[in-house]
Order: structure tokens, then sequence, then C-alpha cells
């Protein structure tokens, strides 16, 4: 059981008759990010309530170090939590909240000033020490408690949704403070989130959760590429769905028949068999206008949305609707045009359907 | 963890008990048939009833609580509408400020301070021992109460309403009238039951202003025990408690239909 | 815009003018009129005009001049109204007895001797120069500030001195005293209750939370005059508690908790209880719910994160809850009243005595101007605190 830094075995939580997290196996390695990625209501925050002490499981088990600690204490599990909205102390000052965990841990009077003036100055906050949470504003309150969550130096850093309350600008900022910080304490983070950028953007591995199950775990570039459910497919980023059934399989090529009627080649060895339901996912940057190869289809554009850097094409071709990622050096196509769009066998990605 | 658990119920029920257990222990008293106000009560009959609506005292009191609770209702809840109508909008303002903090000052003054000037004064306008004389004295400690509803209420909306209505062309006495009166008519409603529930229950400014002839129930009440008890206090305790419950069900009630209302439209 | 603006403040004051007129009328003007029966003393200044004017050639260190004793003789001669005369003995008598005989008498011979009437020759108490320190004192002002020195067991002595008044001749202060104890120990009584029981009711939810609540609005709706008639009934010897007691062989007589200072503070705290909850529970519901797992996260124990967390932040709820309660058990009349003994009563009943008992406005208005200048006070402080929590939020 020693094996992992964190562990859970066979964990389940029931409220009542309602299950929010169901059989969970998750180990989390020393050092590494780890996203919990869900849509809300998919479990992910009550595994973080569980790993901090807050809720404890119904059945099964949480290790730490090999040690038991689904039945500590949360005052005894020593491990930092970033709240949702932030739970600063609104009658401390920023350096009395930031001094709570080391006060609780009776350090002297002297070291406890050097490590919150240390730890304010990490976060940039120095300045703001003697200020009221309510003071100060969304950003910086976000600091403070990432600064208080930190000063005692925990192994494992919980964090709750922890910029939902920001701004895109700030928030993407936070991303990479948070990140740096990640890499330069070599902490483990254990971070809560329902937005699959951030997730993508900020982790070493993702779990993605959905109805308090785990449906894939992986680095950022397998659950993007090769997502192993429709679920985690169609969540994480956007992406093109298209069903059929294998007709034939030559090597590590096959043939999908489509409902429609038409035909596509994918390319993709060992998981198909001949007869069976897939599911195609194919991400609407892969797919290009004008013909190809393999492929090719006529459509008809019904929508063109501009993105500033991109261009988002709705298109329309035989009972079929795509979503066409493109850059915009090309003349921009308008609606109504016919055009023909391709895909290469290898951008196909075969999901059990 | 257990032991805390413990402490909490037992603490609880105790102070629930201290609580809801003298109004429920008096209940019983008002159908004794001694004339004692003793437990265990040694026999049940409404005698105590009948002679509240009987007896000359109690009835003219009862009566007398009506007339002047009835007033003290229109006069409080026309004024205090009106003055929070007027305070709404304006909070950033010092002068409305203190304004407001005169209108809510009734409640903090010591009735009996309040009694003595009312008093002196009303002897030397003619006031003294009228029904106006009192309905006036029970406006001045009521009228807070519907100020503070109606303020609630009216903060509470949304102004963008009105400009709405207004931007749909509706001239500023029909928005007043279509919009603004029926948003604040919860407050209004619940004003005017504390207006009436401040009047029926005020005795410390009717031992001041009023004379025989404007003898309330409370007031009544108010010597009964002062002088000599008797299970006719129970009586009039009974009917105010179920008053009470009642006007609390019937409002809660109307709340929520109010808000089931709000909340379909 | 500025002339919308200035439109809509019209119209802002027109609203409520009805309100402010009614409220200056009906509500200040009587709190006025009972600070000026205070200070106002017009009696002696009205019926002496002779007196008054002739008290400026006067040190009141010797002897009245021949002219003062003459013009007292004139005014005296000329007082018609039997009731003002009245009046006028009955104040200078309260400041020093002796002119409830001495006064008729003279009156009586001025009004029948020449033009030269002998005071001292009359009664040899005008002989006495305090009785004419207290005519000069009464005639040369309209205005007083004997009764709020009384309220506070003050007075001014012969060469006008303020000094404590010789004890046994008011009790004032001790009313005074007694009626902030009294309101200390309500207060003392509702914190040990109140906190505990929202922080209660803040911890748990659904029908428990409505039950504590309900069980703190239901009082608050019901009439204090029949909270008061309830306990008045549970208190006696033979009701309801002292008879539990004794079946309960707790005690074999019963015990003694009306009438006393005991049944007062109880039935008290019962009433002004809500006033308490009510603060402290919607400070605590308005704290964000995970502060206290936040706390715990940081190492807190639970009884630490309860002491440096919810406990301070309780702290304000129960300040402005305090001085609620404080504020209301001030002025309180009715539970003392009808629960208290003679020794239990407090500052408003005094008052209620000087008013209707006594018809002594003078110091009835007084200790109102006490009472309204404390209750004031601590409203003043609870508004800046309330204030405060509005600006932060």
């Amino acid at each position: 059981m020693a094996d992992s830094f964190i562990r859970f075995k066979d964990v389940s939580k029931s409220f009542g008759a309602l299950t929010v997290v169901e059989g969970l196996n998750l180990d989390i390695e020393q050092g590494e990010f780890i996203s919990l990625l869900g849509p809300s209501g998919s479990g992910k925050t009550t595994i973080l309530m569980m790993l901090a002490g807050f809720e404890s499981p119904t059945t099964g088990a949480v290790w730490a170090r090999g040690k038991r600690i689904d039945l500590l204490p949360p005052h005894k599990r020593n491990m930092g939590v970033v709240f949702q909205n932030y739970a600063l102390f609104p009658h401390m000052t920023v350096s009395e909240n930031v001094a709570f965990p080391l006060r609780m841990r009776r350090l002297g009077r002297a070291e406890t000033a050097d490590r919150v003036t240390r730890a304010l100055d990490m976060v940039q906050l120095g300045s703001f020490a003697d200020r009221r949470p309510s003071q100060l504003s969304g950003g910086q309150q976000q600091r403070v408690a990432l600064a208080r969550a930190l000063i005692f130096e925990p192994e494992v850093v919980l964090m709750d949704e922890p910029l939902g309350a920001l701004d895109k600008q700030l928030r993407e900022q936070m991303q990479l403070d948070i990140r740096a910080l990640h890499r330069r304490l070599g902490l483990t983070v254990v971070f809560v989130t329902h937005d699959q950028t951030e997730a993508l953007t900020m982790s070493d591995r993702i779990a993605v959760f959905n109805h308090g199950k785990v449906e894939q775990t992986g680095s950022p570039a397998e659950i993007y590429d090769h997502p192993s459910t429709r679920f985690v497919a169609e969540f994480i980023g956007e992406t093109n769905l298209v069903r059929g059934s294998v007709e034939t399989v030559e090597g590590t090529t096959g043939r999908i028949r489509l409902e429609n009627g038409g035909t596509l080649s994918v390319e993709a060895s060992g998981r198909l068999h001949a007869g069976k339901d897939v599911c195609l996912s194919i991400r609407p940057e892969r797919v290009t206008l004008g013909t190809g190869p393999d492929n090719s289809f006529s459509a008809r554009i019904s929508d063109v949305v501009y993105h500033g850097d991109h261009l988002r094409l709705l298109v329309q071709g035989n009972e079929q609707s795509f979503i066409i990622k493109t850059d915009r050096s090309r003349r921009p196509p308008s609606v109504g045009d016919n055009i023909m769009i391709s895909f290469l066998p290898t951008d196909c990605w075969v999901i059990d359907a | 963890m257990n032991v805390l658990r413990w402490c909490k119920i037992v603490f609880g029920a105790a102070a629930v008990f201290f609580l809801l257990a003298p109004l429920v222990a008096i209940l019983p008293l008002a159908f004794t048939d001694s004339v004692f106000l003793n437990y265990p009560v040694p026999g049940y009959s409404t005698r105590w009833f009948e002679e509240l609506l009987t007896a000359e005292v109690w009835r003219r009191s009862i009566v007398n609580s009506l007339i002047i609770g009835c007033g003290t209702t229109v006069l409080a809840t026309v004024l205090g509408t009106v003055g929070a109508l007027g305070l709404r909008g304006t909070r950033l303002s010092p002068v409305f400020a203190f304004i407001k903090t005169i209108f809510l000052l009734p409640m903090v003054v010591p009735a009996v301070v309040l009694g003595v000037g009312m008093q002196l004064m009303f002897a030397r306008y003619g006031l003294a021992n009228s029904y106006l004389g009192v309905i006036i004295a029970h406006t001045v400690v009521g009228v807070p109460f519907v100020v503070v509803n109606v303020l609630t209420v009216l903060q509470g909306s949304d102004r963008r309403l009105e400009q709405a209505a207004a931007s749909l062309g509706a001239a500023p006495h029909v928005v007043f009238r279509k919009i603004t009166l029926p948003l604040a008519l919860p407050g209004i409603v619940s004003g005017a039951v504390f207006a009436f529930a401040t009047s029926l229950d005020e005795v410390v400014l009717t031992l001041f202003v009023a004379g025989p002839n404007q003898r309330t129930l409370a007031r009544q009440m108010f010597s009964t025990i002062r002088e000599n008890i008797s299970p006719a206090i129970a009586a009039a305790a009974f009917v105010f408690i179920v008053g009470t419950m009642l006007i609390a069900i019937v409002f809660k009630l109307s709340m929520k239909a109010a808000q089931r209302r709000q909340e379909q439209a | 815009m500025n002339r919308g603006r200035f439109r809509t403040q019209v119209t802002s004051l027109a609203l409520v003018a009805p309100l402010l007129l009614f409220l200056i009328v009906f509500f200040a003007l009587p709190l006025f009129t009972m600070m000026k029966s205070a200070v106002s003393d017009p009696i002696a200044a009205n019926v002496l005009p002779a007196t008054a004017s002739a008290l400026s050639g006067w040190d009141r260190e010797s002897p009245p001049s021949a002219a003062l004793q003459a013009a007292f003789v004139t005014d005296l001669k000329q007082i018609e109204d039997d009731q003002l005369f009245g009046d006028l003995v009955r104040r200078l008598n309260s400041a020093k007895s002796g002119f409830r005989t001495l006064m008729p008498k003279t009156r009586t011979a001025a009004k029948e001797a020449g033009e030269p009437l002998d005071l001292v020759a009359l009664d040899k108490r005008w002989a006495d120069n305090g009785y004419w320190q207290v005519i000069g004192v009464a005639a040369s002002s309209t205005i007083t500030d004997r009764n709020l020195l009384a309220a506070l067991d003050l007075g001014r002595d012969a060469s006008g001195e303020v000094a404590a008044l010789p004890t046994g001749a008011s009790a004032n202060r001790a009313i005074l005293l007694r009626t902030f104890s009294m309101a200390l120990a309500v207060t003392v009584a509702c914190v040990l209750i109140g906190l505990p029981f929202a922080m209660i009711a803040a911890s748990v939810e659904g029908w428990k939370r409505q039950l504590l609540l309900g069980a703190v609005l239901l009082p608050l709706w019901t009439s204090l005059l029949v909270r008061t008639a309830a306990w008045f009934i549970l208190l006696q010897d033979n009701g309801l508690i002292n008879s539990t007691l004794m079946f309960l062989g707790l005690t074999t007589e019963p015990l003694a908790l009306i009438f006393n200072r005991v049944g007062v503070i109880i039935a008290m705290t019962h009433v002004l209880l809500p006033f308490m909850v009510l603060p402290v529970f919607s400070v605590l519901a308005g704290i964000p719910k995970n502060l206290m797992p936040a706390a715990a996260s940081l190492g807190a124990h639970p009884v630490q994160a309860f002491l440096t967390v919810l406990l301070p932040l309780s702290l304000r709820g129960v300040i402005s809850g305090s001085l609620l309660v404080f504020m209301s058990a001030l002025g309180y009349y009715i539970t003392p009243a009808l629960i208290g003994g003679a020794k239990d009563q407090m500052i408003s009943s005094v008052i209620a005595y000087y008013a209707t008992g006594a018809a002594n406005w003078g110091m009835a208005g007084a200790l109102g101007l006490v009472l309204l200048t404390a209750t004031l006070l601590l409203y003043v402080v609870y508004l800046r605190l309330s204030a405060e929590r509005e600006l932060r939020p």
C-alpha cells in the first residue's frame, strides 16, 4: 500500500439515497499537479473534501504515505486547502490570516513574523499586511488564501475551484503563478475545476469525472487527443462525433459505414473489428477545406463565426453537420457557399459506441 | 463530539422550554371554573370568557381597544407608508438619513419619558382623556414599524421595474399605482399588522394620556393584575395568544402566496 | 440631470413632510415639554415681580434691605389667585420647610396692615437669612437646575455650591444604581442564554432551526402584558413553579419568586431574550460556511477554531444585542411594576410616581431627562456599530 503518495481505494460516498462518489480508485504521485475535472455534481469537490477530512468515505479508505488517513480529523492532516471564495477570516488582517496556521502550530513570534513576511512577498502582497480581506480585490484575496495555505509548508495543496470568481485576464495570470509556485516548491497539487481549458493548461495529469465515477485519467494530451469515452471527447474541447459501424479491416486501416450511407477510412491499430458499432471523434481543427486524398465530402456553409484569431464554420453535408476551425489566411468563405471538406484517416479517433 | 451534541440538545430544549412554557402554561387556566389561578385546575368552564364579554369593564375595554387599534392602524399606515416612499432612493443624502433616524426614534425612547411629556402637552391642547389623543400617542410608537417594513420591501425591490414601466409609456402616477404600490403592498400590510399589534399591547402611554373612558384591554389587564388578579386575565391572555398565532399564520401564508404570485409572474 | 435630481429631492421631501411634521408635534414637542418642565421654575419670578427686580441690589449675605422687604410685601398683597399662591408656597417649602406656615401668616398680615410691615416682628423666622436666600434663588430666575441636581441626589447649599444632599433626603442615586444593575443583570442573563442559543440555531438546519427561531419569534409577537401576566401567575407562591418544586420534593415551602428581584429578572430576561438572539443569529448566519473548515485545514483544533474564529465573529452581534437589551431594560416599566416589589422599582416607575402620584413635574422631567440621555447615548453607539457593519460586509 505504501507505493503511492496518496491513494483512494474503492472509495464511495453517499448522502442518504444519493451516491456522489462511486468506487473511486485513484493514485496521486508526489510532486504532481493533478486536476479533478468534471461538470458540477460530478463528485469532484466531495473527493477533495474527503482528502481534506471534511467528509468521510461511506466505504473504502484513503491512504497517504502508506497510512490510512480517512479517520484523521482535518486539523491533523497537514494539507493546505484553498477554498472556493477563499474563506479568509474577515475579522483578521492579511498578516493575521497568513499567520493563523503558524499560531495553531505554536511557532515562536519571531519566526512567525519572518515567515509571514516571506509568504506575503512570495505572492507580492507585502504592502497589504495590515489590510482586512474586505479591503482587497478578488485577485489579492486569492493570493492571500494561497499564501495562507502554503505558509505551513504542507506537502499537499488542495484547491477547490480557486479561480472561479476571477475575471478572465486575472484568471490566466493566476494560472501561470500557481504553476510556477508548484514547480518552484515541488508541491503536490490537487486542483478541482470544471473549466477544461484551465485543467489542460495547468495539469500534469487530469482525472475526468462524471456522475461520481472516473471517466479517464491521463496527461492533458492523452485526454485531448485520445478520449476514451464519448463524454470525455465532448467535455474536453470541441469535437465532431460521427457514428457508424466497421465494415472491413485491412491491417491498421478500417472502412466505416456511416449512418447516412457514406463511408470513411480510419487509421487505428487493434481497435477495429468488423461489424462493431463505433463512434468517431474528429477535432474541428483537423478538418480542412478542399479535397484531400481520403475522406472528402461536399458540404454547404450554414454559419461563419468570427473568433479573432480564427474562424469557425458550421457546415452541413448529407445529414451530418460539422464544426470546422480554420485560420484566416485564405479568402473568408460566406454563408451558402458549397465547399469540399476533408480529414485524414489518422485524425479520426475511435471510441466504442 | 457526542458530549457536545448532547449539550446542544439539552441546552436548546431547555431554552425553548423557557421561551414557550410560560405562554403554554397560562392557556388552560383560562378555562378554570374556580376563582383562583392555580394548578391543578379543579374543573373546566367558559365562565371567564363570558365574564370578558359581559362584564361592563371588560366589554368596554375590548371595544375601546378595537376603536383605538383601528384608528392607530389607519393613521400610522398612511403616514408611515407615505414617509417611507419619500425615504426611498435617497439613501445617501445625510439630511434624509437624519430624517430616517427621527422616524425610527419613537421605538427607542422609553415609553414613560414620552408618556410624561405627552401628558403635560396633551393637557395643554385639550387632547388629554380623548380617543384622538390615545390614537395619536399609539401612532407615534406604531409608525416606526410601518416605516421599517415598507422601506425594507421597497429597498428589496428592483428600481428598474419602475424604470421599465416608465419606458413602456406609463405616466408617473400610473407607475406609482400599478408598480410601486403593488410592490410595496407586503410591507404595507405587515406594517399595518405591527401597528395594530403595538396599539393593542400599549399600556404605558395609555396610562398617561387616556381617561377612564378610553381604558383599553391592555390597560384593563394591567390594573387587574396589579389590583386583584382573576382568571379573566388568563382568558384575555388566551385571546391574545391565539389571536397572535392566527395573525402570524395568516400573515405567513399570505406572504408565501404573494411570493408565489411574484415568482409565477 | 441636475434638474431631475432636484425634482426627486422635492418629491421626496414632500412625501416625508407629513410624518415629519406629525412626529415633530406629537413626539419631539412632548419630549421638549418634559425637558422644559425639568428646568422651568417660573412661579416665584412671575408671582413676585417687584421682589425679583429688588433682588439685584442684595448680596445674599447681609440681611435683606428694607426696600427688598417692602417689595416682597407689595407682591404678597397683590396676589389674588389662591391657587397661584398655593403653588408658590409649595415651591418655596420644597426648598426649605417652614414656608408652609410662614407664608399664609405673612400674606394675611400684609393684606391687613398698613404700608411699613415689620416682618421680623411678625415672625422671627424672617430674621433668618436662609428664608430670604430661598426667595432670592426662586425669584431671580425662571429656570432652575435643582431638579436635575436632585435627580442625582445633589443640591445647592446656602452659598450656591453644588453639594450632596444629606443621606435620607433623596434616594434617586440609589434608584439609578439599581436600574443600571438590574439592566446589567438582565443583559448578562440574555448573553448567557442567547449566545449559545443563537449558535445552536445557526449550526442546525431545517425543522430544528425553524423550531428554535419560532420559539424566539412567538414570544416576541405575543403581547408583553400577556407574557408578564404569565410570569405573574407562574411565579406566585402557589403558582406552577412552586407547586412543581414542592411536588418534586425539592423544597418544602414555596420559594419567594414574585415581588422581588429574582422574579423581575427572570421575567425581563424572557421578554428581552429575542433582542439578543436575533442580532447574534443574523451575524452568525452571515458568516461564510467554509470559515470553520478553513480553520481546521490550517491546523486549528475545533476548540481553537471556535475561540479564534466563531467567537470573535459573533462578538459584534453580541455587542449589538447587549446594547439593545440594556437600552430596553433601562426604561422598563410594566414588568417591574407588576412583578417587582417596592424595592425593585426601576427609574421608570419612579418617574411615573412623580408624574401621576405626586404631580411633581419638575422631578419627573429631570429623571426622565436622565433616562432619555442614557438611552439615546446607547442608541448612538448602537447605530455606529451597525453602520460600521454595513460598510464592512
